[in-house]
């Protein structure tokens, strides 16, 4: 309940954490909030261990059972109504993601073009085009949360999810766009697939993406495709300011 | 080594999970009744975070080729220890070609086996739990071997536990109010900390479906942050209780949290088991 800032309410979660819901819609104004908001939580905050952040709310965890609750509350409201995040600089990184879209690899394409009423030329433009914003991961390990589908390919999701979708597949499911990282079940639309990794558990950064940075799609060959996937290579990327 | 001979209805190797790697999407994952896990490791003075193996419904055959000592916690287990009963919540001295085969489990449904240092199998994103994504395996398979440490050390009685063992009977999980209990109209809320629920077939490691239906007018929410313990409410009314290796985030109101405690009594229930919620607030 602070001065024009979108701080709705703050609830103990469980006996070792505490929730924060911000009101407003989840754009990009909320989004940098968020991401200053959680630093300054972490290097201002006693105890915190983690803090997870999605859409509209960040969760913080802590060591230890939670004795002092109401003492931390204030400490959080204190510290949300004196910061200001159009004032921070957050600096991240604008990655590249190569896209195979050819038929092979594109197992839903034909069905969404022929239901959005475009060519497939059309549809890997519209998907090529916008810079997506990266929210957060979750769902599954390395499964990036992005906004910026046009809505010229919103598309719902299939009825019954396919039992296996593969590792690198693209998919478009209502008005999401993302990567399976792995081979899984899914209910997205497959428009390409991606050679890079998104996830390797044997890394120490077991996904290059983080809250904050931001993501394109490029159209690549099947002979390129597979040149990437081979050689492991990673994607490019631009150092960007949130 | 300890070489599986057979690996049970569902044994996997746990410690305490992967407690700030969620920003990566990564499930906690761990053991599913952290009490036993804790007992597990206390009686052999473990090191806190010691991998252990989770033993589910029915456990392993296994062959010793080294000499240890080991304790049994958790669900009761008809255990043969070279043929002779063996009990649990007390050391167990094992010699080289030492054949332990666990049968199944009585009260509860999870039982875990310590080994003195712990398990010393490989570390993914610093632990041993095995979770699917993320190790090879999502549990123990036969002919597999588990490297442990070498006892350096005789134990001279051992540490048992004298107190009363856990009772895994309880049927009232204690729970905390979840962020959208309050959008629920009242007559559901009270419906819900008062019926009984049956856990269906559904249940594993990664969350155990209720069978009863709560019938409510919830929206979805936007996708946000899920713990281990977190009661979602579905659109067609099934009650989903989160458990060590869900999913970091979720697009389902949460209705309830259960407490650390609620969750490990959670661990040790299986299909058909009743259970009823008892509201809790933080002091």
């Amino acid at each position: 309940m602070s001065q024009g800032k979108s701080f709705l309410r703050i609830f103990q979660y469980s006996e070792t954490s505490i929730l924060l819901e911000f009101k407003a819609e989840p754009k990009l104004d909320l989004l940098t909030e968020l991401v200053v908001f959680k630093n300054l939580l972490y290097s201002n905050l006693c105890g915190v261990r983690q803090i997870t952040l999605s859409y509209k709310s960040l969760l913080l965890q802590f060591s230890n059972p939670l004795k002092k609750y109401k003492n931390l509350k204030e400490e959080i409201l204190k510290l949300y109504s004196s910061f200001d995040s159009s004032k921070s600089i957050i600096k991240s990184k604008h990655w590249n993601i190569p896209v195979c879209y050819e038929s092979k690899y594109a197992s839903d394409s034909s069905i969404l073009s022929k239901h959005l009423k475009l060519s497939r030329h059309q549809l890997i433009k519209l998907h090529t085009k916008p810079i997506y914003q990266i929210y957060f991961i979750g769902f599954l390990p390395g499964f990036l949360y992005l906004e910026g589908l046009d809505a010229k390919l919103y598309y719902p999701r299939k009825k019954s999810p396919a039992l296996k979708v593969s590792k690198g597949a693209v998919g478009i499911g209502a008005r999401q766009t993302g990567i399976y990282p792995n081979q899984s079940p899914g209910g997205w639309n497959i428009i390409g697939t991606s050679p890079t990794s998104m996830f390797d558990p044997n890394l120490k950064q077991p996904c290059f993406a983080k809250s904050g940075d931001t993501l394109s799609f490029y159209s690549i060959s099947e002979t390129t495709f597979k040149k990437i996937r081979e050689n492991r290579i990673p994607p490019n990327f631009r150092e960007i300011i949130l | 080594m300890i070489e599986i001979l057979n690996s049970g209805w569902y044994t996997s190797i746990q410690d305490q999970g992967r407690m700030g790697m969620q920003e990566y999407g990564i499930p906690y994952s761990g053991a599913m009744d952290m009490n036993s896990f804790n007992w597990a490791n206390k009686l052999l003075n473990n090191p806190l975070n010691a991998a252990l193996l989770e033993m589910t419904i029915k456990g392993p055959k296994l062959k010793f080729h080294i000499e240890t000592i080991i304790v049994f916690t958790g669900a009761q287990m008809d255990i043969k220890h070279n043929g002779n009963k063996a009990s649990l919540y007390s050391p167990i001295l094992i010699k080289k070609n030492d054949i332990l085969e666990c049968g199944a489990c009585k009260e509860g449904c999870r039982t875990y086996m310590s080994v003195l240092g712990g398990l010393q199998t490989e570390k993914i994103l610093s632990s041993r739990s095995q979770c699917n994504y993320i190790t090879k395996s999502r549990h123990i398979n036969k002919k597999r071997m588990l490297q442990i440490k070498k006892k350096l050390f005789e134990l001279n009685k051992g540490v048992t536990l004298k107190s009363p063992l856990p009772s895994y009977n309880i049927k009232e999980i204690e729970v905390f109010k979840g962020p959208e209990f309050d959008l629920l109209e009242s007559v559901t809320q009270q419906k819900i900390v008062s019926q009984t629920f049956t856990i269906s077939h559904l249940n594993n490691r990664m969350a155990y479906q209720l069978e009863e239906k709560i019938t409510h007018k919830l929206p979805e929410i936007w996708t946000t942050a899920v713990l281990p313990g977190t009661v979602q409410l579905t659109p067609n009314g099934t009650l989903i209780v989160l458990m060590r290796d869900a999913q970091v985030t979720g697009g389902y109101p949460r209705i309830l949290q259960l407490s650390n405690h609620a969750l490990n009594i959670l661990a040790q229930k299986s299909t058909r088991d009743v259970l009823h919620f008892k509201l809790k607030s933080f002091e």
